[in-house]
């Protein structure tokens, strides 16, 4: 191992501030209208309303006024996954009956029409995915999202969902990171220092690959329990009980925008949900490409 | 006094209480603490101190025994908020404490606990950060602050439920001297201004001399109390308790075992000097002829740093330049110190010492190798030097005392034999006994213990070079001056040291030469009297000098001292020369 920098300064989320319009949106507006578009999607199965769909992702995304490539980053770390779901479907969906148009026939597979219909719809539905989930990332803080989330769930409290409790597991999740991380680089390179070699035992002995990562481990985990159990002390020293009433320094405040945007993510669910979509076949038998 | 806001009856404390591990930590404690007062509790590690700090404010409650907390029984549980938002605690570790990921969000935490109102929380947080001057960092995320910031946002977290009582557990401990001079700046002026009440735990003297009354518990009890000048003025008594005395104090006592005339308590510099002039009335004092330091080590380099730099997080826009030109030596036998503050780079410099890190820019030589060079084995450059981290306990892992001092030599690939024989000779040279320690549970030790272990986990590889990252941090008094005897015996068994510290009395005693660390590079260099003869440059870095040597600085300035050769920065030094001086007069 030559490199012992980990995450230490990394922020999970990548939060991007630009002060767009999107990025001050309620952080309760954002995660809404990302649910309710993923939903759109999630439920649509034309190619049409799919590639519409991508457009208007990419519409945000010119709005929110962060660059494309650092929405392409987060497309590039989803890559593998959308060939290996490609690959699957190449292999499999041509075999599902009924087929519709049979493009090619090779022994048992078969590019069929339907299996390209489907390939296709993946790709833009994957693609909108992680554009979305990357934009509310980008446009809002952890800490933001922690507090909407809290918030979102509120209502839930009197059926016994812990919505503070949630959130605060979140919070220190979230705060810990960076802290651990630290730790982390310090026992690999205490560890290095007393001659142990990390990532170069034999893979067919993960036995023994697993032994190495030990000193490690131990040292890391005891150390977080030492840290809860500190961090326990200091919150109760700070009045802190589970369940207990509190109020809330951090007040978010809607405003008619974030109304606005929710009813409009609504709408558009509606919209890509209902509408009769023109099926693809038929403009391709037009031109020809398609008996 | 006035009415004492707490008041602790005969309270008797016990872990486990009832089993066969049950253990008394606090003996029949009588204290009262008045409303406005200042109070130091000092004392080792485990003399209970901490422990009666979380009866304060019903963290613990006594086995025996009442706590009273503005007339509230601790016992109470009706009483238990109003109790906690009366006494507020900060603890050693501010990592550990701060619940947010944002500054403003965990200042109000604890008001949000007592479910206040909007404005009023608002009101507090700005109130709080406003107290430890932290107003400009309310929107970071805490992990982007120094220690003493992140302490002072601990402490704002606490003001912010605007308790009475302000209770600092050992809070800056784990600070660096800047952090601890922030901390403490804090804590005294919420009390002089605020009338907050301040208990603070420490095992730092030099911050206890402030308090208007010190508190010296020992094994469960309170053995001597009373002011600062009382408390060190039994120099006797604190040294049969294994504490140390301030060093101003102890000139003062040297000076006034020659010549009664000399005032025995005295605390601060400006005390000293004022006693000292009015104690000569005009003529100064003879020093006797003195040689400061010993011979330099006339080693072969084995540690060559040449123009190096080094930048973290290349090629993202994180990307810091950790150090750069520096220009080091270091010789074979010689005692090396590196001094400077946390974030200097002085930790980024000592890791490109055994090959953790490679040079952006320069070259790094070790015992002959360029540690950048493609033949280079870098595991024969780490057996070569040992690099012991910043607290090595906490990368103890094994169950088994001698399995962990044998984790290196088993990396080695040596015989059973041999690895056997290396963990017996390591556990030796730290003074834990083979065989009463080998098959002790490693985590059943105690804090001073387990940094031996950790310390015998690199010496079984035998290095030829020692490296040592703040090798006292976190240790008593007691625990310290052990540790560095320890390394001083591994001096004399041919070990070349280097050590790593922001203390600037430990690398006083302890090195034959001196790197200043500044500004990520090489600022200074020279034997300690060179280095701590340029006080005004050190003060530039934010570093200070010794205090005995500070006190010299000024006898001289004042003309009150005649005669003296070089700079004095050795307690031990400091004080032969006053007694000589005055025995030479009489």
């Amino acid at each position: 191992m030559q490199n012992f920098e980990l995450l230490r300064n990394v922020t999970i989320g990548q939060y991007i501030p630009t002060g767009s319009p999107v990025h001050r949106l309620d952080p309760r507006a954002k995660i809404l209208a990302a649910i309710f578009l993923i939903l759109a999607v999630s439920f649509n199965r034309s190619i049409v309303a799919n590639a519409l769909f991508l457009a208007v992702v990419l519409a945000i995304t010119g709005l929110s006024q962060i660059p494309l490539r650092y929405m392409l980053r987060g497309f590039v770390l989803g890559l593998p996954v959308l060939v290996l779901i490609f690959a699957t479907q190449f292999l499999f969906l041509g075999r599902v009956d009924p087929p519709g148009y049979v493009f090619a026939e090779w022994g048992w597979l078969r590019v069929t029409q339907y299996q390209l219909q489907l390939m296709a719809i993946s790709a833009f539905r994957i693609t909108s995915f992680i554009f979305l989930t990357s934009l509310v990332t980008m446009t809002a803080t952890t800490t933001e999202l922690t507090h909407g989330v809290e918030s979102l769930l509120a209502p839930l409290r009197r059926f016994g969902v812990p919505s503070h409790e949630l959130a605060l597991i979140l919070m220190i999740t979230l705060r810990f990171v960076p802290v651990l991380a630290e730790e982390m680089e310090r026992i690999m390179k205490a560890q290095a220092s007393r001659g142990a070699e990390f990532g170069t035992r034999r893979f067919w002995r993960p036995d023994r690959a697993a032994r190495a990562y030990l000193p490690l481990v131990v040292p890391l985990f005891l150390n977080a329990f030492q840290r809860a159990e500190e961090l326990v002390l200091a919150m109760e020293a700070r009045c802190y009980v589970s369940g207990g009433t509190r109020t809330k320094f951090v007040q978010l405040r809607g405003r008619w925008v974030d109304v606005a945007v929710v009813m409009a993510a609504l709408a558009f669910m509606g919209f890509m949900v209902l509408f009769p979509w023109p099926p693809v076949s038929d403009w391709l038998r037009a031109a020809g490409i398609m008996r | 006094m006035s009415d004492p806001i707490i008041r602790v009856e005969d309270l008797c404390f016990e872990y486990n209480p009832g089993t066969p591990q049950a253990v008394t930590a606090l003996d029949g404690i009588h204290l009262e603490i008045g409303s406005g007062e200042y109070v130091a509790i000092v004392g080792h590690n485990g003399s209970g101190k901490s422990t009666l700090a979380r009866h304060l404010n019903a963290l613990l409650l006594p086995t025996r025994g009442n706590v009273w907390v503005n007339g509230w029984n601790t016992r109470d549980p009706a009483h238990r908020r109003a109790i906690r938002s009366t006494v507020g605690m900060v603890f050693q570790n501010p990592d550990n404490q701060i619940v947010a990921t944002i500054v403003e969000e965990d200042v109000a935490f604890g008001p949000e606990n007592l479910a206040l109102p909007h404005p009023e929380i608002v009101r507090r947080v700005d109130w709080s950060l406003e107290q430890v001057e932290m107003q400009p960092y309310r929107h970071r995320a805490p992990h982007l602050l120094s220690g003493g910031q992140k302490q002072r946002v601990c402490i704002a977290g606490v003001l912010a439920m605007r308790p009475q009582v302000l209770v600092l557990d050992e809070s800056t401990a784990m600070l660096d001297p800047r952090g601890r001079q922030e901390v403490q700046r804090v804590a005294r002026r919420l009390n002089r201004e605020e009338g907050t009440t301040v208990v603070a735990i420490t095992h730092f003297m030099e911050e206890a001399v402030h308090a208007d009354r010190v508190v010296v518990m020992e094994a469960g009890r309170i053995v001597l109390q009373g002011t600062p000048r009382e408390v060190f003025g039994q120099v006797d008594r604190l040294r049969a308790l294994h504490l140390d005395v301030p060093p101003i104090t102890r000139l003062a006592q040297a000076l006034h075992s020659r010549d009664p005339r000399f005032p025995a308590q005295v605390l601060t510099l400006q005390e000293f000097l004022d006693a000292f002039r009015a104690w000569r009335n005009g003529r100064p004092l003879c020093m006797p002829p003195w040689s400061p330091s010993g011979p330099l080590s006339a080693g072969e380099p084995c540690i060559r740093m040449e123009g190096v730099g080094h930048r973290y997080m290349k090629g993202t826009p994180l990307e810091v330049q950790a150090i750069h030109d520096v220009e080091l030596e270091l010789r074979e036998g010689e005692v090396l110190g590196l001094i400077g503050h946390t974030g200097s780079g002085k930790s980024t410099i000592i890791q490109h010492m055994n090959a953790l890190l490679r040079p952006d820019r320069g070259t790094v030589t070790v015992f002959g190798q360029d540690v950048a060079g493609p033949e280079t084995d870098v595991r024969a450059i780490r057996r070569r030097v040992g690099l012991v981290f910043q607290q090595p306990e906490t990368q103890l892992f094994e169950r088994f005392v001698g399995d962990d001092v044998a984790f290196g030599p088993r990396n080695l690939g040596l015989s059973r034999s041999e690895v056997r024989e290396r963990v017996r000779q390591a556990m030796e040279w730290v003074g834990l006994g083979f065989e009463a320690f080998k098959d002790r549970m490693t985590f059943g030790l105690s804090g001073g213990e387990k940094r031996r272990v950790a310390l015998a986990g690199v010496l079984a590889l035998q290095p030829q070079v020692l490296v040592l990252d703040e090798p006292t941090a976190g240790l008593d008094p007691r625990g310290r001056r052990r540790f560095l005897d320890l390394l001083r015996e591994l001096h004399g068994r041919d070990m070349t040291l280097v050590l790593v510290s922001h203390n600037m009395e430990e690398l006083a005693e302890m090195c034959h030469r001196l790197y200043v660390i500044a500004g990520g590079t090489t600022a200074l260099e020279g034997r300690p009297g060179e280095v701590f003869g340029q006080g005004a440059r050190l003060q530039g870095m934010g570093l200070d000098v010794p205090p005995v040597t500070q006190a010299f600085d000024r006898l001289v300035g004042m003309g009150l001292v005649q005669g003296l050769a070089g700079t004095v920065y050795r307690v031990e030094d400091a004080v032969r020369l006053l007694e000589e001086a005055v025995h030479a007069e009489l």
